[in-house]
Formats: C-alpha cells, structure tokens, sequence
C-alpha cells in the first residue's frame, strides 16, 4: 500500500515537427494509488491521450521524453524495451480504447480476438496456454460479463456484425481479459450515441465496483468523468492545471480555466436567459410561417435491395425568426430531413414549403434562385471546407456564384464579412488547415451568411467543437441571428443546448416524430419515454458540471 | 456464397462477351479493305471479290459480327494463313507452356515478394528494406526483354550454368502429354532427369517474367503492413499484450494481404501479356511468342484467338482474386 | 494575432498574402531534398530531359542518328572514339542513344497525355453522376483492363500495321482506362466531402463543382500516376519496337535497337547493352520522381 500503483514525476515529452519540437506535455504529476479511480478532463489537444499512451508505452511516434520518470508499481516503465513491456503491456496495464469501430481486426471473429488476448496472458503469466475450449469458456463468461446478451452467439460473429455500443463492450471484456492491475480507459464513450453512452458508463462503472479495478479515465465529457471517477485532474495545454477530489474540483474550481470550463457546459436545468428576451418581443401578429414540410418521407434502397425508411411522414412547419429545433440520436434521421429541407437529397415524397412556395418541384435555375435564400451549416468544418481553396475564397464562393459581382466588390464583402463573424481580416489569404476548429465554423457561417438568407440550417454546427468553443460559437450564432434576422433550424443531439436556444423543438425516433412543441414544455413534461431517456443522459453531463452551482 | 460466385461467373460470361466485342472492333479499325490485305499485294480484282464473299466481307456489319459470334461460340477462331492450320489447335498447343511459365513466375513473385514485404515493413529503414527498395524500383522499371539478355549473357554465355532458350533440347524427348506442364508431367511419369532438365529451361525466363511482379507484389505488401501496423486494431492488439511476433504473422499479414492479393491478380494479367516480349527473348514456344510471329506477318487470326485466350484467363484469375478475397475478408461475404 | 489585427489596414505584400503556399512548398521541399531516392529520379529526368531537349545539336555523329552507313567501322566496341560502340552499319551507338531521348519523350508525352485527357473526364463524370452513364463509363473501362495491355497493343498495332505512330495510338488506346479508375475512385471519396455538398447548398452548377471542387482534389493522384505512366509509356512503347511493331529500323529508337541488337548476342554485347539502359534509366527516373512526389503530395495513397 505504500507505493502507489502508478507514479508520475515531472513528465515532460516533446514531438518533433517540420516546425520544430512542439512541447506537447509539460511536467506532468500524477499520482494514482491501488483503488483508486482517476479521471483526466482535457479538451482536443490537451495532451491527455498521448500521457495515457505514455503509460502504455505507445506513446506517438518521434516523441522524446525530456524530462521526468513514470513508474509503475515501483518500476522505472519510461524507457522500457520492447521486450520488457511484453509483459505490463496488456498484462498488468490495460486500455479500452476510444472508437470502437476502428480498434477491433476486421477480419477476425470476436471469440479469436479476445482468447487470442486471454492466451497471450497466460503465455506471459507463464501458466501455460489453456485448452481452446476452456478459453472459449473465459471468453463467453467475460462477454457475459460485460453484459452482452447471447455470448455464445457472439463467439463467432465478426466486428461489422455489431453495433457501436456491443463493440465497445467486446473491447471492455478484452481489456478485462487478463485481470489487470490498472485500467486505462481513453474517451470510451465519445463515439457512442447519447443513451448508449450512459449504459456504458453504468457498465464501467459497476465493473470498477464489483472487481475493485483501478482506473485511469481520460474524457472531454465532464459528466463521464463524474460518474466514474472519485479523483480528478484537469489538463490543459500539456499541463495539469488542478486535481483533487473530483467533486471539490467540480464544486469549488480554482483554476481559471477549470471554471471557464465548467461554466461553458450548456445546463440542462437552467431556465434558457432567452426566454425573458422573447417575451420582450410584441407578439403581436400571428407569426409568418417561413417553412413547412408536409408528409415529407425518404426511402433509401439498402445494398441487400430492402427499403429503409430514413424519414417518415414528417409534419413541420417553422415561424419566420425563430429557432426551431431537431433532436435525436444518429439514425434518427434528422440530418436526412435537414438535407431534404433544403433539397440537397431529394425527397421521396412530400412537400416542401418556403415561404408561401412549393420547393419540391424546382429543378435547375429556379432551384439555384432558392439557394440563395436558405442556407446550410454543417457538422464539421474540418471537411465542410475545400482544403485547396484559401478561407477568402470560401467565403466568396457563393458571391461568385451567386452575383455577378466585380472581383473587387467581392473583396470587400468577404472583409466584411469576416469582420462580421470576428476573424482578422487577413485569414482571407489563409487555408482551412491552419485554422482552429471554431475558427473553421466561423468561416462556414460567414459562407453561409454570405448572400443574405433568410432561413439558416445548422446541422449539428457545434459537436465537432471543444465545449469552451461550443459556447462561443453558441452564442456568436444568437448574435447573428439578432443582427441580420435570421431563422434558424437547428439540429442537435446535445438536449441541454436545444434547451438553451431553441423556441420550438421536435424529438426524432427512427424517422418519425414522438414528440413536439414548445421547447420548455418538452423539457418540463416530456410526454414520451424516449425524450425522457435522452432528459435524463443529458443531465447526468450537465448536473456533474454544476455540482457548485446546484448543491 | 453460391449465390456470389454464381453472380461472379454471370459477370465472367459477360466481360467475355464484351471482349469478344472488342475484338471484333479492333479487326475492323484498320483503314482500307481487309479483303485486299488477305489477298495479298499481286492479286487480281476478281480473286479479292472472292475473297470478299468467302469470308462474309460483303455483309452488313452487323450480320459479320453475328457470323464472328457464332463462330466463337463453337470454337471456331478462323485459320492462320501462315500455318494453314486452325487457330484453335494452335492455340492448345501453345498456351500450356504459357501457362506453366507464368505459374512458376507467378510463384516465385509471391513466395519471394511477400514475404520480403512483410520483413521490410517490420524492420523499417533496416538494411533488408533498404535491399527491397532498390529491388522494388528497379523491378518495375527494367525493361523486361533487355533484363532477358542480361540474364542470357551472364548465365548462359559467361557461366553456362543454364540454357539459352528454348523449353527443351530436342534430344530430349517431351514425357507424355497430361498436364501440358513439361515439369508436372515428367514428375508425374517419374521421369527426374527430365525434370530437371524442364526446370534448368525454365528458370531464366521464369525469373525475368516475375521480377516486375516480385517487385510490385514486394512493394504493395510492404506499404500494407506498414500501414496496417500503424492501425488502431493492431495498436490495441499490442495493447492488450499479444506478442508483436503473432500480431504480425497472424493479424497484420492477413489484413496486408487482401490489397496484395489485389496486386497479384492485376499482375498476373500483366504477365500474361508480358509473355509476348519474354518468350520472344527466350524462344518459349507459347502463345506470346505465337503472337509476334503472327502479327509480323501480318496473320491476323491468330493473333485475335491469342487476345480472346489471354483476357478469358486474366478474367479467370480475377474471379479468383475475388473468390479470395471474400473467403478472407467477412465483411464482403454476405450474398 | 493582435499585431495581425493591428496592421490589417495596410495592403499585404506578395509575401504576406501567400505566406501559407510558400511554407507548404518549403515543406514539400524539405521532404523531396531529404528523400535520396527522389533526388536522384529529378536528376535522372532532368537529364533525360535535357538530352531531349538539345541532344540532336551535341551528339559527336549527327548523321548517324538518320541512318548513315560507315561499313568501315562496323560493331566496333566502346572506345574514345565511339564511346558506346558502332552497330553493324557502322553508326555511333551513343549518338543514336541520346537521338533516341527525343523519341522516347515524344512517346512518354502523347501517350499519357493522351491517356489523361480522356480518363480524367470520364472518370470525373462516371465518379460524381453516378447512374446509369457511370455503369456504362464503367463498363467500358473495365473491359478495357480486362485485357492486359500489352496484349491488347499488339493486338491494335497488328491490325493497324507496324509504326510508330500506330504503336502511339495502340497505347493510348489502352492507356486511359487507368486513369478513369483512378479517377472515379477519388471523385467517388471526394464527392462524400461535405465541401461538394456544401458547394450545392449555396447554388453552384455541377460543371463548377467539378472544376473548382472536384478536379482539384483530385490532382495529386493525377499528377502522381503522369509521372509514373511517362516512365511505363517509353518501357511499353519499346516493348512494342522490340518486338518489331514499333519505327521501322533506321529511326533511333530505343527498343527497336535493341531488337537488332539481338541477333548480334552475344560477342557485340555493347550493341543491345546501351540502348537497353538507357531504357531502363529513363523508366527508372520517372518512376522515382513518381515515388516521391506521392510522397509529398499524396501520403495516404501510397500502395498504389
């Protein structure tokens, strides 16, 4: 009991580029004893997954430690070889990995993956390799344990046959193959879907109970790292920047960027400050429908030649000036319907209405025209731009299109419009990859905002986003709405930031609508179990971040 | 998996059918009247009319094409007027040396390449990599008949170890026919000295035939493994303990190998069209060999029914390349 | 980023405004000047081309090159004189070699120019219309390469009659079905991007997507297979001379020497040894520069 379990001491570790070393972490101190369950909240590029990797000892390529020693269970692992890490590596440490789709062999089955892993313990355990059928045995009796039903079955079932949710657990049970002594466990819920997120996490959680596991968790999702974790440490540019108990850290932050992180968490729970401005509004007219769908359906045609139904009979209808907003999990079939909206896919049936005119006819110029009027933000910026075009050009793309605009005309309106969504002028001459993400997002608004619109559809705009960036951008949006009075459509699979901005809301299941109305009505009293379900996922982020604020 | 491989053999009947199209498109290209061309330069305006019927060249297009069909379809591939012999015949007797010598090539480029491949991915910037580097790149770019006589004069005329050309020396009497691999049938009849003098013929061309092949069936390889040794999945096989020797024999070979085994099929095709410059080089009497002359002489038959039989078996290997690649990968095994 | 704020006001130099592309090409030439093997493909070509370029003013025999008969000095070996040797009609070796050079580009040239120009459409368009004009782009082309093409050359250039020219148009022929798998295939990946789908949002026509969008990402690969295919065109086309479909005999061009060559195996052994390597130097230039060029450009693609 006096050593712990896994020390770090002053770890320092540069990566070498063309542009010389980037210091990627800076004195990391760590300490983490038998028992204990450790989380490490960081956002992208905090240098939380190459410190996890480190410990493993497969730590990024080109990498040298400069300064600092990790030890494990009183060992010097910081320059291990090959050789030596045969046997931590997997034996004594083990990992879950973040996205379970790419992290399991596609060519083999489940069952050979995990008793290849389970042979190779005992190989290094030196008890001799078990019998095929006895490691089929193990193998089944951890799939059950991971809670996977039919485990049997599985054995023989290969990666693709399964979903994001079951895969993961496949990679828990193969972490947990070999009985380790420290878990580490890397972002293990980011990929999945919002309800399939709180089962997993259920699943570590009660594990880490019933086998007395310790725990490494590195996550960007504050709530993750709350149901897991009891001790806390909070990385930021390469350094740890505060740890503790993890509900000191989140009730009583002491670090200014702990605080900014926690209060950039959207809160599920808050009554949205947007609600006392509406009401300042007259409402005097009855509100001027913008948009509306009518029994708006798309079949897909599988590869096997069975119809799928992505959207089905969708009703909408959306009041110029506000924000309406599309819930669901991926599959849900939201962004479908986003697309339709705007005919980028072409509905199988069904009608489109923007103000006043049926658009689901429209083909060729007369579509193009409509373009104008509506516009689309996507999901993530990283790819919504063209790598080989400057940001100047981006953004003055539709202008060219659009206009017959003189080249210098041009110019200046791309300067304004970049002063309009608050980047330099002077990005203009640069490219997508130089930028930050929400420095990319901001760019694809002021695309977007370009020709005036009248309706913006903003297709998750936010979740390729850090949450501190999420916040900014959130209300840089609201901003722009106010100034050039703008509707929005606003799709999200994130319950607390519908909350926040939209006035109405509708809940998509499997194609289909379970639940609509006025946003707070839905999220006062849901009427459905489902929005219910996702109610209750959403909280758990939200109510771990204001731990302070609430109790 | 029946109903995939029937669509397979589907897709086979109706790319030959297309190449059969093609075919018949080539053959009609060239400019002027075939009709004079077969007569020959001094024939009379009469004797090219009777040409002209005799072989159907007064038809519509469309009526010449459907005589070609047919023809195909029963085995007809015309006559050389070379050899006046059919082509068919011909082509039978030609093609099994073809066969064998792009078997054994085809042999010693994947159990030389791959595993060269799979060393130099794993010991990376190593002297064996470096070694596979210049052997990949100069393998490409060597023109294969020059490579052919180097090869002769070195170890032919310098050494004399091996014979020039050739597939046997006509003293030695062909064993019986039953494979038409002069190597396989000598060992089947127990005939080793046969077979030794078979293997000492085919050596030299077999090695100029496949080292473009070794080369890129070396280099894809080399590229996958590095790849995939680099993938998460292996990432995490590592992780979780399992010996880098099983991760790389048993996990990452079986995922290089399925863009490699892409490679080996299109270089097969490739090889069996570089048999017209290599059995050239090497007086191999097969189909390549049987092509060139054809078409110095401008007999034009057989050099159609050398096309047909190539591409028929380049689309054979094909289907097999993709025959194995389903058995190999689950994801595409789904009927 | 607050200095940039600051003098935003002042017109940018050439410098400042494409400071991202001249860092990308230092990049691209840092990487390019530390790969050995690359070096040394550009010097090969540069050569190469060079010698294209100005060989027919240098060579020591000019006349040679168009077939002068010195029966004299008949298949003498490499010397002061004639430093890769005389053939058998008595003309310089190394003359005829670099006279060669200009033929060999000339075939390079055409054959992939040809080649792209008429793959790189068709696979842009098969690639994003999708439907019924890409099965049947597709199907054309794959019949195409159901044919090795070597086999396929001759069997054209046998119909067609021997020649240079018609070797030209043989290989062309059976070169741009390459480019169009190429091609669709990344249009297939590209056109998944959300910046085509993006660039439909806000209203552009099909033929901007494809110039402005498309085509542009789709460069580097096209650049990388040009490279490689000038190197593969020359060794096809002097396959085809070897066999003797290609320029009739006086014509100096590579493979057709070495063909006669042949016969004079294996006590004149200069006579097939130097135009062969000139061959196999030239394929092996291009097909460096190719090699590094893709990886600078193209990394991800790299098996292929």
């Amino acid at each position: 009991m006096s050593t712990p379990l896994l020390d770090i001491k002053d770890y320092s570790l540069d990566i070498g580029t063309f542009d010389g070393p980037v210091h990627v972490l800076k004195g990391i101190n760590l300490t983490v004893n038998r028992g204990d369950t450790l989380g490490i909240v960081g956002e992208s590029g905090s240098g939380k997954t190459v410190l996890v990797r480190s410990v493993m000892g497969i730590g990024p390529k080109g990498s040298e430690v400069t300064q600092g020693q990790i030890t494990f269970d009183g060992q010097d692992i910081t320059r291990l070889t090959e050789k030596a890490w045969g046997n931590i590596r997997g034996i004594r440490i083990s990992m879950i990995f973040q996205d379970p789709m790419t992290y399991l062999n596609p060519l083999f089955t489940i069952g050979q993956q995990i008793s290849d892993v389970i042979a190779a313990h005992q190989r290094a355990s030196g008890e001799g390799v078990a019998s095929k059928s006895a490691r089929r045995a193990r193998t089944v009796e951890l799939l059950d344990q991971v809670g996977m039903r039919d485990p049997d079955q599985l054995f023989d079932q290969y990666p693709h046959q399964l979903s994001g949710g079951m895969r993961q657990r496949v990679l828990i049970a193969m972490a947990l193959a070999g009985k380790p002594e420290l878990l580490i466990a890397d972002e293990p819920t980011t990929a999945l879907d919002v309800t399939v997120q709180a089962q997993v996490l259920d699943l570590i959680k009660s594990l880490v109970e019933k086998l007395n596991l310790t725990v490494v968790m590195i996550s960007h999702d504050i709530g993750a790292i709350a149901t897991i974790a009891t001790r806390c440490a909070v990385m930021y540019k390469g350094e740890i920047v505060e740890q503790g108990a993890t509900a000191d850290i989140l009730g009583n932050p002491q670090h200014a960027y702990t605080k900014q992180l926690l209060a950039a968490v959207p809160d599920i729970e808050a009554e949205p400050k947007r609600v006392a401005a509406a009401a300042a509004e007259p409402k005097t007219e009855k509100p001027v429908k913008l948009l509306e769908a009518h029994d708006l359906t798309k079949i897909y045609k599988s590869q096997s030649g069975e119809p799928f139904t992505a959207v089905d009979k969708v009703n909408l209808s959306v009041a110029k000036g506000e924000i309406f907003g599309v819930v669901g999990e991926s599959g849900s079939g939201k962004s479908t319907l986003a697309r339709m909206l705007l005919r980028l896919i072409e509905p199988t049936s069904g009608d489109i209405i923007f103000d006043g005119q049926n658009i689901s006819g429209l083909n060729g110029e007369p579509l193009r025209q409509m373009r104008r009027h509506m516009q689309f933000v996507f999901q993530n910026p990283h790819s919504a731009l063209n790598g080989r075009h400057t940001i100047g050009d981006a953004i003055g793309e539709p202008l060219r299109i659009q206009t017959n605009m003189s080249k210098r005309d041009i110019e200046a309106r791309v300067e304004a419009l970049l002063d309009i969504v608050q980047l330099p002028r002077m990005f203009k001459y640069r490219y997508p990859h130089e930028l930050s993400g929400g420095q990319k997002q901001r760019v694809c608004i002021a695309r977007a905002i370009a020709l005036n619109p009248r309706l913006l559809i903003l297709d998750e705009p936010t979740s390729a986003l850090d949450i501190s960036v999420q916040a900014q951008v959130l209300e840089f949006l609201q901003q722009v709405r106010a100034e050039l009075d703008l509707t929005y459509v606003f799709i999200s699979h994130d319950l607390a930031v519908i909350r926040q901005i939209c006035d109405q809301t509708i809940v998509m299941k499997r194609g289909q609508i379970v639940e609509q109305g006025d946003t707070e009505k839905i999220f006062l009293s849901p009427a459905e179990d489902y929005t219910r379900a996702l109610i209750e996922s959403g909280r758990k982020t939200s109510r771990a971040a204001n731990i302070g604020a609430t109790g | 998996m029946l109903t995939f491989t029937l669509r397979k053999l589907l897709t086979v009947a109706g790319t030959m059918l297309g190449i059969a199209v093609l075919t018949f498109v080539i053959t009609n290209i060239a400019p002027g009247d075939p009709a004079r061309l077969v007569a020959g330069p001094n024939a009379t305006e009469d004797m090219v009319a009777t040409i002209r019927t005799e072989y159907g060249l007064d038809r519509p297009m469309i009526e010449q094409f459907a005589i070609y069909m047919k023809d195909l379809v029963t085995g007809d591939f015309g006559t050389s007027i070379v050899s006046t012999r059919p082509v068919l015949d011909e082509l039978l007797r030609y093609a099994p040396a073809t066969i064998e010598l792009v078997l054994v090539a085809m042999l010693l480029g994947i159990f030389v390449g791959v595993p060269l491949g799979m060393l130099s991915a794993v010991y990376k910037d190593g002297p064996i990599d470096h070694f596979t580097r210049i052997l990949s790149i100069s393998g490409v770019a060597i023109p294969a008949f020059w490579f052919g006589i180097l090869m002769q004069l070195y170890f032919s005329v310098d050494l004399g170890w091996l014979p020039v050309s050739g597939r046997l020396p006509l003293v030695t009497r062909p064993p019986e026919f039953i494979t038409g691999s002069l190597l396989i049938d000598s060992l089947l009849a127990g005939n080793f000295k046969t077979f030794n003098t078979a293997l000492s013929y085919i050596i030299l061309p077999a090695i100029v035939l496949s080292f473009p092949c070794l080369a890129s069936i070396l280099r894809v390889n080399r590229a996958e493994m590095i790849e995939v040794l680099q993938s998460d999945y292996i990432v995490a096989a590592r992780a979780h303990g399992i010996s880098s020797r099983r991760i790389v024999i048993c996990y990452a070979l079986k995922n290089a190998l399925l863009p490699t085994l892409a490679m080996i099929g299109l270089r097969f095709g490739w090889m069996l069209g570089s048999t017209v410059l290599v059995e050239t080089v090497f007086d191999w009497p097969g189909i390549g060999l049987y092509a060139v002359s054809s078409a110095l002489a401008s007999d034009f038959k057989p050099v159609i029914g050398v096309t047909l039989l190539i591409g028929f078996l380049f689309i054979i290997t094909n289907t097999l390349v993709d025959l194995a690649y389903a058995w190999i990968d689950p994801r595409l095994r789904r009927a | 980023m607050s200095n940039i704020e600051q003098t935003a006001t002042r017109p940018l130099s050439f410098r400042e405004r494409n400071a991202s592309q001249i860092r990308q090409m230092r990049l691209y030439a840092h990487m390019f000047r530390g790969s050995f093997s690359s070096m040394l493909g550009l010097t090969l070509v540069v050569v190469f081309l060079i010698l294209a370029a100005i060989g027919p003013y240098i060579v020591p025999y000019p006349e040679d090159t168009r077939g002068a008969v010195h029966m004299a000095a008949r298949l003498l070996p490499p010397s002061a004189e004639h430093w890769f040797g005389t053939d058998e009609m008595g003309a310089d070796i190394f003359s005829r070699v670099i006279a060669g050079a200009r033929t060999s580009l000339w075939i390079g040239i055409v054959i992939t120019g040809l080649g792209a120009l008429i793959g790189v459409p068709l696979g842009i368009i098969a690639g994003y219309k999708g439907g019924l004009l890409r099965a049947c782009i597709m199907r054309v082309t794959e019949l195409f390469l159901a044919v090795p093409g070597l086999a396929l050359a001759l069997a054209i250039v046998a119909s067609l009659g021997p020649g240079l020219t018609n070797c030209m148009i043989a290989l062309a022929i059976v070169w741009w079905p390459g480019y169009v798998r190429l091609v669709e295939a990344k249009t297939l990946s590209v056109k998944e991007e959300l910046f085509v789908e993006s660039a439909r949002s806000i209203g552009a026509k099909t033929p901007w997507i494809l110039w402005h969008h498309i085509l542009p990402n789709c460069m580097s690969p096209i650049i990388v297979k040009m490279s490689m295919d000038m190197g593969m065109a020359i060794l096809a086309a002097a396959g085809l001379g070897f066999i003797g479909l290609g320029a009739p005999p006086p014509a100096p061009e590579w493979g057709a020497m070495v063909s006669v060559a042949r016969s004079y195996m294996p006590d004149w052994w200069w006579y097939s040894f130097f135009p062969g390597a000139a061959i196999f130097l030239t394929v092996l230039g291009f097909n460096l520069l190719g090699d590094g060029l893709r990886d600078i450009l193209d990394p991800r693609s790299r098996t292929r």
